[in-house]
């Protein structure tokens, strides 16, 4: 105690000349030199903060419908969005025989998904199919899923009120769909 | 009676409210701090997730299956995939009963399999623990066919509910 306080504590006063008329002043409480505890606690902190990482990992939840229990669908609720080799993205509905590949882009996906789950009618019963050419990047597919979600939001809050049941699933591309996105 | 009046040398500041505000900022640091996982410093690899708009859903670290397919650093361009377990007992239990792994690699938990040994994998951990789920983080780069003949096995296993590993997007949307 006493002399060894740091720069912080107050300083025991110099004692002044024998005739000084103060009391001496009755001590209370100690000084205690914090510094060394601050400067561990700061290096302890600063390792910390640049060691933590924020970004910590999400998942995107996929329920699949069971592989071998083939289901009957109506030609019309079928709406199946494609992406080809290069990462492009395509839509049809119905069977490829009746109609017309779409391109679209990324952007503009979002809008004909609602549009075709919000169909008068068919709000409950449109079946997304996403079929993936196996070269195309992992990278895109997650992309279009996650557009995919982004839109279901819109959808349910579109449909507020009512219960809304979300059809969805993974499926190979067909031979004849390979096909038809090669020249567009 | 005239005081003397000292001149004042240096001055004195309360430090005690920006020690109290260091001191909670460490403990906070020091809770949230997650150190590496054993499979995580067991790996040689460095997965490129795929972003995805932010979301509250966080990966579950109870009765957990991963499956990753990275692009190896050292050899660039080879792909593979790697199998590990959260459950240490389930691991242990798995891990045993599958033939084709070596003696080496049922001691890790990270490790190097292929598609026939992620089938039976997949099928051993199922019937060991039925509230087993899968993660499956995958690189963005990496070519589609890797996940779909990965989804193909384990929709053979009845595993059809699984979770794809994603990083959150910050920022601007369209940014890719």
């Amino acid at each position: 105690m006493g002399g060894g306080g740091g720069s912080l504590g107050p300083q025991p006063k110099a004692k002044r000349g024998k005739n000084s008329k103060r009391k001496k002043k009755k001590r209370v409480g100690f000084v205690l030199d914090m510094t060394p505890l601050v400067d561990i606690a700061f290096l302890l902190l600063t390792f910390f903060m640049f060691t933590t990482t924020m970004v910590t990992p999400q998942i995107m939840e996929m329920k699949l419908p069971q592989a071998d229990e083939p289901v009957e669908v109506i030609e019309d609720d079928l709406f199946s969005i494609l992406i080809r080799k290069d990462d492009s993205v395509f839509y049809y509905r119905g069977i490829l025989e009746n109609t017309q590949l779409q391109p679209v882009t990324l952007k503009a996906l979002k809008t004909v998904c609602i549009e075709e789950n919000m169909r008068p009618g068919k709000e409950n019963k449109t079946i997304t199919a996403l079929k993936s050419d196996t070269s195309a990047s992992f990278g895109r597919l997650v992309r279009v899923l996650d557009i995919l979600n982004e839109a279901e939001m819109d959808i349910v809050k579109k449909m507020s009120g009512q219960k809304r049941e979300r059809k969805f699933t993974l499926a190979p591309v067909d031979p004849k769909e390979l096909e038809a996105m090669k020249d567009l | 009676m005239s005081k003397i009046k000292m001149k004042r040398t240096g001055f004195v500041l309360d430090m005690t409210p920006l020690v109290d505000i260091a001191f909670l900022l460490l403990t906070f640091f020091m809770f949230t701090a997650k150190f590496k996982s054993e499979a995580e410093s067991e790996k040689k690899f460095q997965i490129k997730r795929p972003k995805a708009a932010a979301d509250t859903s966080k990966l579950p670290d109870k009765d957990l299956a991963i499956i990753q397919i990275a692009i190896d650093s050292a050899n660039q361009g080879d792909t593979s995939y790697y199998f590990s377990m959260t459950n240490t007992e389930d691991r242990k239990a798995v891990y045993s009963k599958v033939e084709g792994l070596t003696a080496e690699q049922r001691e890790k938990n990270l490790v190097k399999v292929s598609l026939n040994l992620l089938d039976a994998l997949i099928l051993q951990s199922r019937l060991q623990n039925l509230k087993t789920k899968y993660a499956i983080d995958a690189d963005k780069r990496i070519r589609y066919s890797w996940v779909n003949n990965l989804t193909n096995v384990m929709r053979k296993n009845k595993a059809n509910v699984f979770n794809y590993v994603t990083d959150k997007r910050q920022g601007n949307r369209e940014k890719q």
